[in-house]
């Protein structure tokens, strides 16, 4: 190996683009997972987390046309509001499967499925329309650019763990800071006391005087304002515009997340920065052999082959909440 | 001292099917226990639980502190001082025992003057004050799942202490609890009183009412039959109200006519899921004819032993024979054919399936004969049949007769539908695993006949039970199993209770 950030070598400029690529991807990734842990540590299944990343990807991205349009395309106000309208957006559409399985005491499975065929379909239906309404063509997708990157001083000098600090996304700050908030509130304000009360016994929850539906729909709106969050980072790091494609199956890789991290939060980052390694790490390695783009297809599916492996290993010993999935009926014995 | 903190005035409620509570008035003193006896479904646990707010009645009113109120959910209970520990407790069980009292009522303080949270070690702290100022023993960062039933009910009742209730309601606390820790209960609650609480006391434990009780309501099927004042009242006295009839103690028994042996296990051993082997080399015989009784604290290998000869679980060890057929590795369904029945002790998960309809339930085992289906189409009328035949003869009550679901069925009426489904099969081998676990002194005593009857029809039975009367009641010999091997087995008359008492606690002669 060599040594000292001058010489840069092959090996570390490799080593830089694996972290910076994983961690680009597992961030996002991470506070969907984040979202799936409120909405299912209260109780509720979420299978939706896909869809909701999705709505809240797609009302981010209109938003970012529409200022875009006004601002001028060297404005930052688009970017950041774009995440927040996803954010709005996601959460919003989560509360569709809030009241079909709170109010209506849907089967959650079924409505979570529901939930991301629903948006797939309403998304690219409205992305046309708006196109062919306001501008005048008939694209499926919304042209966002590329996301600007910010380099931390100092830090991102230090050899090898440098390249964290080095080339991030604005949208990877914000998911760290949202993630610090979320875990604080999950583990040590009331709020989150019962939340998790909910999702283990909701009746103790309900003697003790706690609104268990109110809690269980608020948790569900927040895994839809995470999602919109993520859904919004990979519209603007994988792809640059929004479009169909969005829907590649991230919001499945977080539920598997959450799952390996045993429903915590902590544990659910770590499974998620193996994910976004070993996506750059495949990438990287197609690079370095040489091997046509179209091999990045395939490296594509390394996360998911490794939720495969891992199921076998954790599924075993993790313990899902007690009450999850089941309606909450008071009368039931 | 005859102050009335609660009264209820006219009480009627009714549920689909039949009527819970009819015209009940009663009135509680401040500063009493008071207890409410009555049979399963008699309607007790529907009266106290309108007192929460659980239900609101029909047709009544009720009055706390002389104040008509209409409390219509359980917070609005707790904010009158009532507070209310249920038979199945209402306790997060990945919490510890602070997290699950303060609950509802967190401390909170700010970080940074800022950011709130809830502050656990003042909770702590004040947790560990209060169950010293009740003497309630119990450590406050203990998490529930890791405590034994009893603990557990401290934490509920800690909870109510919590909320500053006055009035406590308990349903039936004393059903899961072992003799020594109702024991203790019986302390706790009388310490209750002499703090000045008002207690509510749902049973039908005779004896309990007797030791702690200043007062008692009878119920019978819903309608209030008397209150009496418990000191002056004999138990035979309270007995006879609440069953309707005289009941007697004790079952009636002719000597037992032994015939061959149905059931014999050799060196019969039995792995826990966990891997530890939790019936080890285990050899007995049953005859016909026979009430064989095994007798244990509970936790002593009971329940593996019995799931072992009914085939849910597998031996790890040893051999089993049923009139003289092989059936150590056996399907559930080769050993029902050859001849043994199960009355299993977790009514909920093994013996029932609780969203069936009760007519459903009843031809489980037997569902694919020739008589119930005709080339795996189900046969209606049979069915139909059979129900109208087992709730008949067996008088099983229920809100809708045969399509009742089972769920919405009292837990005496549940077990006397297992009971009739198992014993109705007239097979050669019964076993009883807990029978009475829950029931009330009429549904016991109904139960035990139905052993010793069986046993005169000529079956050999297995009973086991952690119910020491209704071991010396009903065997004709005795085991007592300790930490998954039998230390003694006798006829039943070679044996007293205190005999049995030393064995059970792994502390007799060696047989």
């Amino acid at each position: 190996m060599f040594c000292g950030a001058q010489q840069k070598g092959e090996e570390v400029i490799m080593l830089d683009m694996i972290i910076i690529d994983g961690l680009s991807f597992a961030l996002p990734l991470f506070i969907m997972a984040v979202g799936g842990i409120y909405s299912e540590k209260s109780g509720i299944t979420n299978l939706a987390l896909e869809g909701f990343q999705g709505f809240g990807a797609f009302t981010g991205a209109v938003v970012v046309v529409w200022l875009t349009g006004i601002t001028g395309s060297t404005s930052q106000i688009p970017y950041y509001a774009g995440f927040f309208f996803a954010m709005i957006g996601g959460g919003i559409f989560a509360l569709i499967h809030a009241l079909l399985c709170i109010k209506f005491k849907a089967d959650q499975v079924i409505s979570g499925v529901v939930m991301n065929i629903l948006a797939m379909a309403m998304t690219s239906f409205m992305t046309k329309s708006i196109n062919s309404a306001f501008f005048g063509n008939s694209a499926n997708k919304f042209m966002l650019g590329a996301s600007s990157r910010i380099t931390i001083p100092y830090i991102s000098e230090i050899p090898y763990i440098g390249a964290v600090f080095r080339d991030i996304y604005p949208f990877e700050i914000i998911a760290v800071i949202v993630a610090v908030v979320m875990w604080y509130v999950l583990y040590r304000t009331v709020y989150g006391m019962r939340l998790r009360a909910c999702g283990d016994n909701p009746h103790s929850a309900d003697a003790a005087g706690i609104n268990v539906n109110a809690v269980r729909t608020v948790a569900v709106f927040i895994s839809g304002c995470l999602s919109g969050i993520a859904g919004m980072s990979f519209a603007y790091s994988i792809s640059a515009n929004f479009s169909p494609d969005i829907y590649l199956g991230y919001g499945y890789l977080s539920i598997a997340a959450l799952i390996f991290g045993n429903w915590n939060i902590l544990p659910a980052l770590g499974a998620c920065l193996i994910f976004g390694f070993a996506r750059s790490g495949g990438s990287a390695i197609i690079n370095e052999l040489g091997l046509p783009s179209s091999y990045n297809d395939l490296v594509r599916i390394l996360p998911y082959l490794l939720t495969l492996l891992l199921l076998v290993f954790f599924s075993k010993h993790n313990r899902s909440p007690r009450a999850l999935g089941q309606v909450y009926d008071k009368g039931r014995r | 001292m005859a102050e009335p903190i609660v009264e209820m005035r006219h009480i009627t409620k009714r549920f689909p099917g039949i009527v819970a509570n009819d015209d009940v008035s009663l009135s509680v003193n401040r500063g009493e226990i008071f207890a409410v006896l009555g049979e399963n479904g008699a309607g007790k646990s529907t009266l106290v639980s309108m007192l929460f707010g659980m239900y609101e009645p029909d047709e009544g009113e009720i009055y706390v502190r002389g104040k008509l109120e209409h409390i219509n959910s359980p917070r609005y209970a707790t904010q009158l001082s009532i507070g209310m520990v249920h038979q199945e407790f209402r306790l997060v069980s990945n919490y510890t025992v602070t997290e699950n009292i303060i609950l509802g009522l967190e401390p909170e303080k700010k970080l940074f003057g800022l950011f709130p949270y809830v502050d656990i070690k003042k909770a702590n702290h004040d947790i560990a004050e209060l169950s010293e100022r009740y003497k309630l023993k119990i450590n406050p960062e203990d998490v529930i799942e890791n405590l034994n039933v009893a603990s557990r009910q401290r934490v509920e009742i800690l909870k109510m202490l919590y909320r500053e209730a006055e009035i406590l309601i308990f349903d039936e606390p004393t059903a899961v609890l072992t003799p020594q820790e109702i024991e203790s209960f019986l302390q706790i609650i009388e310490g209750l009183r002499g703090s000045g609480k008002t207690i509510i006391l749902i049973t039908h434990k005779l004896n309990e009412i007797k030791a702690v009780a200043d007062r008692c309501a009878i119920l019978n099927r819903g309608k209030l039959i008397d209150i009496l004042d418990v000191p002056s009242t004999s138990t035979d006295e309270m007995a006879r109200l609440m069953v309707g009839h005289e009941v007697s103690f004790t079952t009636p028994k002719t000597p037992a006519k032994f015939g061959d042996t149905v059931l014999k296990a050799e060196n019969m051993s039995v792995k826990n899921p966990s891997g530890y082997e939790a019936v080890k080399s285990v050899s007995f015989s049953i005859h016909s004819g026979e009430v064989f009784a095994v007798a244990g604290v509970s936790g002593n290998g009971q329940n593996e032993l019995a799931d072992a000869i009914a085939g849910l679980v597998s031996c790890s060890g040893g051999r089993i024979t049923l009139n003289g057929r092989d059936i150590t590795n056996a399907s559930v369904r080769d050993r029902i054919e050859a001849g043994a029945a199960y009355i299993p002790e977790d009514r909920h998960n093994v013996g029932l399936v609780l969203d069936f309809t009760l007519r459903d339930n009843f031809p489980l085992r037997r569902y694919y004969s020739d008589k119930f289906s005709r080339k795996g189409v189900l046969n209606d009328a049979a069915f139909n049949e059979y129900g109208r035949h087992l709730q008949e003869n067996y008088d099983i009550r229920s809100g809708q007769g045969m399509a009742t679901i089972t769920r919405s069925m009292s837990g005496g009426n549940q077990q006397k539908a297992i009971i009739a489904r198992e014993i109705d099969m007239k097979t050669p081998l019964i076993i009883f695993m807990q029978p009475t676990r829950g029931l009330d002194i009429g549904a016991v005593m109904n139960v035990r006949k139905q052993i010793i009857a069986e046993r005169d029809r000529g079956a050999a039975v297995l009973l086991i039970s952690l119910d020491l009367d209704e071991i010396m009641d009903c065997a004709d010999t005795i085991a007592v199993i300790y930490n998954g091997s039998i230390s003694k087995i006798a006829p039943a008359g070679e044996l007293t209770v205190d005999d049995i008492g030393l064995y059970m606690m792994g502390v007799g002669k060696t047989a």
